[in-house]
């Protein structure tokens, strides 16, 4: 006989896990939810996606008031409280997981602390108690990735650590060029860390439209971040001194700093969970096999989010989470959707959703391409933005939209529209007809789809 | 079929209902769907025609039962397809009907000749089996009979073959089961094949591959009666032969009437490919076939 009984347990308070939770107590489900932190929000609120996001805007502050010189205000040079940056940083994210524990309380879900770990398909452990449960959500979500074979040393950071602003290096390498280790640099060159990144792929942000990663590329080399693509990392020593990077490939040679970001990618959290004793079907590296009914093989028992596999965002855990909970509580739904938006935060914001030209043609997809310059919005100029585009993919006979990237100021924001326009089958002439605030940088959209048209008259 | 275009709303609830959108797309012969399209009994026959022709048809819309007791019947999606099919071509393709007679007595006594021999094979020689086979050779010889407009009428398509189309009546309706190649087969072989299809055709068990694609199609109505009746082109064919009972006829031999077994044909043609002298030629050759069916053979 169980300790205690569960009629609908998840484990795991991210993103995912409490979009589950709260969409099953709506649903009328009596709702327990584990968790080992003190606040709910997992990775995403508490050292992640919202600390990251506060500390982005204060380097943002940074650099407008050092251009300010371009538009005649001048400013003195800024100091940087570390501690006050970091209390405010914290206070953001108090903020938002209390109002997260109100709203589990005003669902009257049970938030019980702890690790679980399943002991067979009905029933779990947490921390010493036995639970048994009627159906069950795994949504541990992930961690960052320790690359093998480095030294033991708390000047060598993961992104949690990063986000903890412990000092300000003067110099920093960041290994691993991807949406996480771009926006740090983005963070610490503004702060005045001399930021080198280091990634082993031929462009920054891989998986981007490689045409917008040249100019994000570009833009943060203006600000200072030295960034070496095609460069492997080989080896690292530490010394009183400081930490050295010995680097293979494109940069081949030596790197000396005063801290290292680690941000080569997350692994699943899953195996913490023990799954197997549930005979749930997971990977070796920890991906839980589910279909997109977010249903593992073991019927009961659901998996959403990053211990689910890629792509490892916060939005795809929690629309997840509403489609276990939805089906757990007897609804026919489903994540039938491969359009997961991705947004480096950066200076200036990487955004893309859908089929990029790569993939495009990589997958043998017809298609064709259009764009609009951001040197050509009058929005962009007036606002002091640099450079930027909008990228469109579309279907050559259909004129369906495909895919978008947006790099530029705000572009992140701006995204919503193209992925608004695919989800709904739209074409380019939907685009191009629907109108535009004018100077918006979302005419940028309709602009570039009124280029493939033929009907472009900004250009 | 590749996925349909819907938007999040519509899979929702497509999935919420049970119902799969590649499915029913096909079935609308759409390849975007919206909500509007996830009613429980989504018919684009019914809803078509109750938009276009609802100015033309409001005087139809009457409620019979004030004149009497009546009993309503819902139509199969069968006969609305047949139904939406008729009204097109009876709408959209000028027709006319050319009438002609054929002398059968030959052909009824070669038929009667070869009675014993088709009992012992086990195959009723129908008269049928004869005109379909005279047909197949009278579209080898006027290949025009033999063709198909395209849509946009810009296109005449030859057809090198001569498959002729039976319509069958069923219980659920009419069905026109199509016999390949009846130029190169013969008349026993033609006479079994007609009897399967129709035989299959009563229990609805007649392949898709079957049916379509017949250079013309032969509506006999003999066995039942009648002495002419205008039938309609089953576009995309370009005409339709309707054949009623052979009727015993006092025929003037140049001395005295003599009584002769006349059998009355019925040819609606589409105005657009044949004009009415061809027609004329094309049912001369015909009768004449019929009249003397040696003749197939030359």
């Amino acid at each position: 006989m169980a300790d205690n009984h569960a009629d609908f347990i998840v484990l795991g308070a991210g993103p995912g896990g409490y979009a589950c939770a709260f969409r099953a107590a709506d649903l009328g489900r009596k709702v327990v939810l584990v968790d080992p932190r003190a606040t709910l929000g997992g990775v995403c609120l508490n050292e992640g996606c919202i600390p990251s996001k506060a500390l982005l805007h204060a380097a943002q502050v940074l650099r407008e008031a050092r251009h300010g010189g371009d538009w005649g205000l001048n400013f003195a040079a800024p100091t940087v409280d570390l501690d006050a940056l970091r209390a405010k940083k914290d206070g953001i994210v108090s903020q938002l997981t209390g109002g997260l524990g109100a709203l589990s309380k005003r669902r009257k879900v049970q938030v019980v602390r702890g690790s679980a770990r399943f002991t067979d398909a009905k029933t779990l452990e947490i921390d010493g108690k036995t639970w048994s449960f009627e159906q069950a959500v795994i949504a541990v979500g992930s961690s960052p990735i320790q690359l093998p074979g480095w030294p033991e040393d708390d000047r060598i950071w993961d992104s949690t650590a990063a986000l903890e602003l412990r000092f300000l290096p003067e110099r920093l390498a960041i290994v691993g060029g991807g949406i996480i280790g771009l926006e740090m640099a983005t963070v610490y060159a503004a702060l005045g860390s001399q930021v080198t990144v280091i990634e082993l792929a031929d462009q920054i942000a891989p998986g981007a439209d490689a045409e917008a990663a040249g100019i994000l590329h570009a833009a943060m080399a203006q600000e200072g971040v030295t960034l070496h693509t095609s460069t492997k990392t080989a080896r690292v020593e530490a010394s009183k001194d400081g930490l050295t990077l010995h680097c293979e490939g494109a940069f081949a040679g030596t790197l000396e700093a005063d801290a290292i970001i680690q941000a080569v990618g997350r692994r699943s959290n899953a195996f913490g969970v023990a799954p197997e004793a549930a005979g749930i079907a997971v990977s070796d590296r920890g991906i839980i096999e589910v279909n997109a009914s977010c249903q593992t093989t073991v019927p009961g028992i659901f998996a959403i989010g990053d211990v689910t596999g890629n792509p490892m965002l916060a939005h795809r855990a929690t629309h997840q989470g509403h489609v276990a909970a939805e089906v757990a509580s007897g609804h026919a739904a489903a994540l039938d959707t491969d359009l997961i938006p991705s947004v480096a935060y950066t200076a200036p914001e990487l955004a893309w959703v859908g089929l990029t030209a790569e993939q495009a043609k990589a997958q043998n997809i017809a298609h064709k391409v259009t764009g609009f310059p951001w040197a050509a919005s009058g929005r962009n100029l007036a606002s002091g933005g640099g450079d930027g585009l909008t990228k469109l993919v579309y279907c050559p006979n259909t004129q369906r939209l495909l895919g978008a990237t947006l790099v530029g100021t705000n572009a992140g924001e701006l995204l919503a529209e193209a992925t608004l326009a695919i989800e709904m089958g739209a074409c380019l002439q939907d685009l191009a007809l629907s109108v535009h605030a004018h100077p918006t940088l979302s005419e940028t959209l309709a602009f570039a789809a009124e280029r493939a048209l033929g009907t472009l008259t900004d250009l | 079929m590749t996925t349909p275009i819907a938007s999040p709303s519509v899979r929702a609830q497509a999935r919420e209902q049970g119902i799969d959108l590649a499915a029913r797309a096909q079935e609308l012969g759409r390849s975007q769907l919206t909500a509007d399209d996830l009613s429980p009994k989504p018919s684009v026959a019914a809803g078509q025609a109750s938009t276009q022709a609802s100015d033309a048809t409001r005087y139809w819309d009457v409620d019979h039962a004030q004149y009497g007791p009546v009993r309503e019947e819902a139509t199969s999606r069968f006969a609305q397809i047949a139904a939406q099919n008729l009204g097109a071509a009876n709408t959209l393709i000028p027709q006319v009907t050319h009438h002609d007679r054929a002398n059968v007595a030959a052909l009824e006594a070669f038929r009667a000749e070869l009675k014993a021999e088709a009992k012992a094979r086990g195959i009723k020689l129908t008269a049928l089996a004869f005109q379909a086979k005279a047909l197949a050779v009278a579209l080898r010889a006027f290949p025009k009979f033999n063709a198909s407009l395209s849509p946009d009428g810009k296109t005449l398509t030859f057809k090198d073959f001569a498959h002729i189309g039976i319509a069958v009546d069923t219980p659920h309706g009419l069905m026109v089961p199509v016999v390949r190649d009846l130029d190169r087969k013969g008349l026993w072989q033609i006479a079994s094949e007609i009897a399967d299809l129709a035989a299959r055709a009563q229990e609805r068990k007649v392949g898709p591959d079957e049916m379509g694609g017949a250079s013309m199609t032969i509506t006999n109505l003999g066995g039942i009666g009648g002495s002419a009746f205008t039938p309609i082109v089953n576009p995309p064919e370009v005409a339709i032969l309707g054949i009623t009972k052979a009727e015993m006829t006092p025929v003037w031999d140049g001395s005295a009437f003599q009584p002769v077994p006349m059998l009355p044909l019925d040819l609606s043609y589409d105005h657009r490919v044949i004009n009415g002298a061809e027609a004329a030629r094309f049912m001369v050759h015909f009768a004449g076939l019929l009249a003397d069916p040696r003749r197939m053979m030359i």
